[in-house]
């Protein structure tokens, strides 16, 4: 009896121990699977996070700061073969308050091999700036041109809301492309508060502003096989007056001329990169309410046509025998801004600056940079990344 | 005045010389996925190394590529083939 009890307790611990063995394996068993599984998702997903981060550091007589500090990622999905979703959020730090915003979100479908037609908030296809050059990690300098951006320097749009038709075409040896796009029109300023903003375009808008949409695009032309030199042209014209406002009837038409051209060359031993961009934003005469009067009743008006250009080489000697010298680059840029006649608190700009970058790896650079401007110039130091 | 004469008669200068320098005619559906790549990645940017990102992340990648550069379909179908035989 004794002998029965101990063989049936002998049994029910090793039917324990091995259940629990067999519990604790399928366990192993289910998490390394699911390791692996979540290891091959991850290299198969279709999402990603790519993007770019940046801290600059500028010095000047005035003072010195640590500012422009920015983080960027872009979202990128491709729920089907013939879909793109991407998003970039702009992070940055403003003083001591953070600063998000969107910088595009839209949606792309590829028709067939020369039509995609993307919706959403897009960057505006105005010359070759803001739509490809804008990221730290690809301008070669720690700042915009003057004469680029949303400030109330920036000449041309920045974003639109709206669609956009876009596509490459093979020309034989050459090759051409083009976007067209219908969007909501820009809003003029003609608040008093920041008499240089008046007359400005704030772009982007996902409200209707004005009456009718804005239609716009860029034609861009590739000469050459090798795709070295680019030259293009941009277009965009709408209503930019409040519908329901007394400058309901005011438009805007805007104009740029860019040009590209990278080349390895044997006898530079090394790439030589040419960027250039020529905007014009011509705005219907307006009546604003004039900022020197305290009372607001007194009106000017000015002709409210504005220009800005950018022109930029670099040369980095690729072909070099020195490690370090492969991957130093040199840039010089002259920009500049001309107001309207007769415009508040605005005055002609002219900007050099010269810089000397060091590329880390590919996407990785350390920027050095001295810019020239009237009262303004400055030493920056520019650490950027790519991801 | 004397300085922005002189830059715009440099550029012009080396526009002429580097426009000859340029003159080639081999149709862009003849070249090859590295050719391409070299030729358009660095328009903009420094041309990244295959090993950057994963074969699907590529072809994500590159799907955003032809949307933010316009590159023609053959382009696009040459570039991601050749970075992914690269991973």
């Amino acid at each position: 009896m004794k002998k029965k009890k101990l063989i049936q307790c002998a049994g029910l611990l090793l039917f324990s121990a091995t259940a629990f063995s067999q519990q604790y394996n399928q366990e192993n068993i289910d998490s390394l699977i699911q390791s692996k599984v979540q290891t091959q998702v991850a290299r198969n997903s279709k999402f990603l996070i790519s993007g770019y981060t940046n801290m600059t550091a500028r010095f000047s007589k005035e003072q010195s700061s640590f500012s422009n500090i920015g983080f960027v990622p872009i979202l990128l999905w491709k729920p089907h073969q013939n879909i793109l979703v991407e998003a970039e959020l702009e992070t940055g730090l403003e003083g001591s308050e953070t600063s998000i915003e969107l910088g595009y979100a839209d949606v792309s479908f590829f028709l067939n091999k020369y039509l995609t037609v993307r919706t959403g908030k897009f960057i505006s296809p105005f010359g070759i700036f803001q739509d490809r050059l804008h990221p730290s990690w690809i301008n070669k300098l720690p700042t915009f041109p003057v004469g680029i951006g949303e400030d109330e320097l920036g000449v041309g749009p920045t974003s639109e809301v709206g669609i956009d038709f876009r596509g490459g075409i093979p020309l034989g040896s050459s090759k051409m492309n083009y976007s067209v796009f219908l969007s909501n029109g820009a809003q003029l300023i003609t608040d008093q508060g920041i008499p240089s903003k008046q007359g400005t375009l704030s772009y982007g808008n996902a409200d209707a502003i004005s009456k009718k949409l804005t239609a716009g695009g860029r034609l861009g032309l590739l000469p050459f096989s090798n795709s070295s030199l680019e030259l293009g042209v941009s277009f965009r014209s709408g209503n930019v007056g409040d519908k329901n406002s007394a400058y309901k009837n005011v438009g805007a038409k805007m104009y740029a001329f860019d040009l590209t051209y990278v080349k390895q060359l044997d006898f530079i031993k090394g790439v030589f990169d040419v960027k250039a961009q020529w905007n014009k934003v011509n705005v219907d005469k307006a009546d604003y309410i004039d900022p020197d009067d305290p009372t607001g009743n007194t009106i000017y008006t000015f002709d409210n046509k504005r220009n800005s250009f950018f022109t930029q080489g670099a040369y980095r000697p690729s072909m070099a025998q020195s490690k370090f010298l492969k991957k130093t680059e040199l840039v010089f840029r002259y920009a500049g801004f001309n107001p309207p006649d007769g415009a508040k608190d605005l005055a002609k700009i002219k900007q050099y600056t010269y810089g000397i970058n060091y590329w880390v790896n590919w996407r990785t650079a350390v920027k050095l940079a001295y810019q020239n401007q009237k009262n303004d110039n400055a030493f920056l130091v520019q650490f950027a990344v790519g991801f | 005045m004397k300085r922005n004469t002189i830059i715009i008669a440099v550029a012009m200068i080396l526009t002429t010389g580097l426009l000859i320098a340029s003159c080639v005619s081999t149709k862009i559906t003849d070249k090859s996925g590295s050719q391409l790549w070299s030729e358009n990645c660095q328009r903009c940017h420094n041309t990244p190394p295959s090993s950057a990102f994963t074969n699907t992340q590529w072809e994500v990648i590159n799907t955003h590529m032809r949307q933010r550069a316009m590159l023609t379909d053959d382009e696009y179908k040459k570039i991601t083939e050749f970075m992914q035989a690269g991973e």
